[in-house]
């Protein structure tokens, strides 16, 4: 028991306890700042926090929770500090946390329509440049000639900017909708074909060898041999292009979208609605960072075989 | 007729501006059921040889012939153990086995192969193991997935280039009986060539070693091996006649290899 109240005495907890403490402080800007929301949401942290450290057994990776949740508190403190609690920041350009929470939560339906059209945008765009990029640079490095050219075409393609793509998207697909998808396929295509033909070029020859000696046919070859071969380095490539997708989409709604994250942060920032940028960017970084980690944990499955 | 046969075979590799003969004139055959080693110091073109009976490469002159049909690549009568990446990393053992049966058996159901492939893999001791990946394996568990994989794929031909080099030796023993074992109690008695740098593995399994020289690589001696088989190791040991035997091979081995690059140390 004492050990365990020992292992409460942690940078986590005590950021926790300042963080109640400065509650204490009086409000310094002149409009409502709804304090109660971040406070709600801080304790809901901390009771998750608690829950898990009690529960869970694995040491390692409860440490990098409680370090994750250790800065998440430092970032809240600090915002706090420098708005609601001291109005150092100009209170119209640097909302305070809890009157973000309470623009999030009544803006949430048409917040989820927008997240929902750009992961749409996106998946579509994606799948198509997977399913294309990947079976063409199969092929492109089975037959090495060809593939030596190609990998320079490639290169050249991959090496422009894919944003330079939108004004042509624009100008053949007018639904903003089609462009995009257009202009997603076009960014993650390069990258991803560029990664599987480098993959394919980088297998170990006598894996090939000893393909060829059981006498592999042509197709399992390529998907059942050299697809799996080239695998790290082809999802090396997917993950670039899913970065550079979620740049393109949110820099396309801001240019002419009428849906999706970007335009939300736009269409405000027209009226100098700083709450709702704030929202739109805290929205933003979280839907990127859980559709990376769900990323990451699908290509640890794949590549389950690598120790 | 001889189960393989090679006639006055050259290999050659263009380089940059020459040509080096990794082959020269190279003429031997193997009966059916026989167990040859290729011995010889690295860069002898044993291995060149091997890649020549895999059909992964062609002579530049001479002909191959297997059951009197002249080699035209790969085929499902010959089963390759390698030193390395026998096995393809991403599949689990039994994945690995199954796989090498799909290729020569394409009717068999799931439930079939599993059953094969477990056959395979209790006979090379890997019961246990069926689930796991080849990197999460020692390398002599991965060598004993290699040959449960070519024998399930029941080849009439076992070519094996240095299956053990890279086992360490107390493995590398149990391996090699192992191998003597499931090939003295083969219904059908596998063809084997074996190619090896380790002279007292050759005796132990070999029924005739094949010696080459290096620049260019040829065939120094045909010596047949006639200690009574089933041999094991430790029994070969106590015989006087084999400590004799192996004395005469090893000063052959190593004058070849003196007289070749002037007495310089060569990893045996």
């Amino acid at each position: 028991m004492k050990d365990k109240l020992k292992k409460q005495l942690n940078i986590t907890n005590l950021l926790f306890i300042v963080f109640l403490l400065i509650q204490l402080l009086p409000e310094q800007y002149s409009k409502e700042t709804y304090e109660i929301n971040i406070i709600i949401f801080v304790i809901g942290i901390q009771v998750i926090y608690l829950l898990l450290s009690f529960l869970n057994k694995k040491e390692e990776k409860m440490e990098t929770i409680q370090d994750i949740i250790a800065i998440l508190y430092l970032l809240i403190i600090i915002w706090q500090l420098l708005t609601s609690k001291s109005a150092i920041l100009n209170e119209l350009l640097f909302p305070a946390p809890g009157i973000v929470i309470e623009q999030f939560i009544a803006d949430l339906p048409k917040i989820l329509e927008g997240i929902q059209s750009s992961i749409f945008i996106i998946i579509q765009g994606y799948l198509l440049a997977l399913v294309t990029a990947i079976p063409l640079g199969l092929a492109a490095g089975w037959h090495i000639r060809f593939g030596n050219s190609f990998l320079y075409v490639s290169k050249f393609f991959g090496s422009i900017p894919p944003i330079v793509y939108i004004p042509y998207a624009i100008a053949l697909l007018p639904a903003f909708r089609d462009a995009s998808v257009f202009v997603i396929f076009a960014a993650s295509f390069w990258p991803i074909l560029g990664a599987t033909m480098a993959g394919v070029f980088n297998i170990e020859k006598k894996i090939l060898d000893s393909a060829k000696t059981l006498n592999v046919g042509k197709l399992s070859m390529l998907f059942h041999v050299m697809l799996p071969a080239a695998l790290p380095e082809i999802l090396m490539g997917c993950s670039q292009g899913l970065g550079i997708s979620f740049i393109l989409l949110t820099s396309a709604e801001m240019i002419g979208g009428k849906t999706g994250m970007g335009y939300y942060i736009k269409y405000y920032s027209d009226f100098g609605d700083f709450t709702r940028i704030v929202v739109g960017i805290i929205v933003l970084g979280v839907v990127v960072s859980i559709l990376t980690y769900f990323f990451n944990l699908l290509q640890s499955y794949l590549l389950r075989w690598r120790q | 007729m001889s189960k393989i046969e090679l006639k006055n075979v050259t290999l050659n590799y263009a380089e940059r501006k020459s040509v080096f003969t990794a082959l020269d004139d190279v003429s031997f055959s193997v009966k059916a059921g026989e167990f040859v080693s290729i011995i010889g110091a690295s860069g002898c073109g044993k291995s060149s040889l091997l890649s020549l009976l895999e059909g992964l490469n062609f002579p530049t002159q001479g002909v191959i012939t297997i059951d009197g049909q002249e080699i035209t690549g790969t085929g499902e009568d010959r089963a390759v153990v390698f030193q390395h990446y026998s096995l393809f990393p991403w599949m689990t053992t039994r994945g690995n086995v199954i796989y090498g049966i799909k290729q020569v058996n394409k009717k068999l159901t799931n439930q079939e192969l599993t059953a094969i492939a477990d056959d395979y893999l209790e006979k090379v001791g890997l019961s246990g193991f069926e689930n796991k990946y080849p990197l999460q394996l020692s390398g002599g568990m991965q060598q004993r997935a290699a040959i449960a994989r070519a024998l399930a794929m029941s080849p009439s031909i076992l070519l094996m280039d240095e299956p053990f080099g890279a086992v360490d030796a107390k493995n590398r023993k149990i391996l090699q009986e192992l191998l003597l074992e499931l090939w003295e109690n083969s219904e059908e008695k596998k063809t084997v060539v074996f190619v090896t740098h380790d002279i007292d593995e050759a005796i132990l399994l070999s029924d005739r070693i094949i010696m080459m020289t290096s620049n260019p690589g040829r065939i120094k001696k045909e010596i047949p091996i006639d200690f009574p088989r089933p041999r094991t190791g430790s029994h070969l040991l106590e015989s006087k006649k084999y400590l004799n035997f192996r004395k005469e091979l090893l000063a052959t081995f190593f004058n070849d290899i003196s007289e070749k690059i002037g007495g310089e140390e060569v990893a045996l």
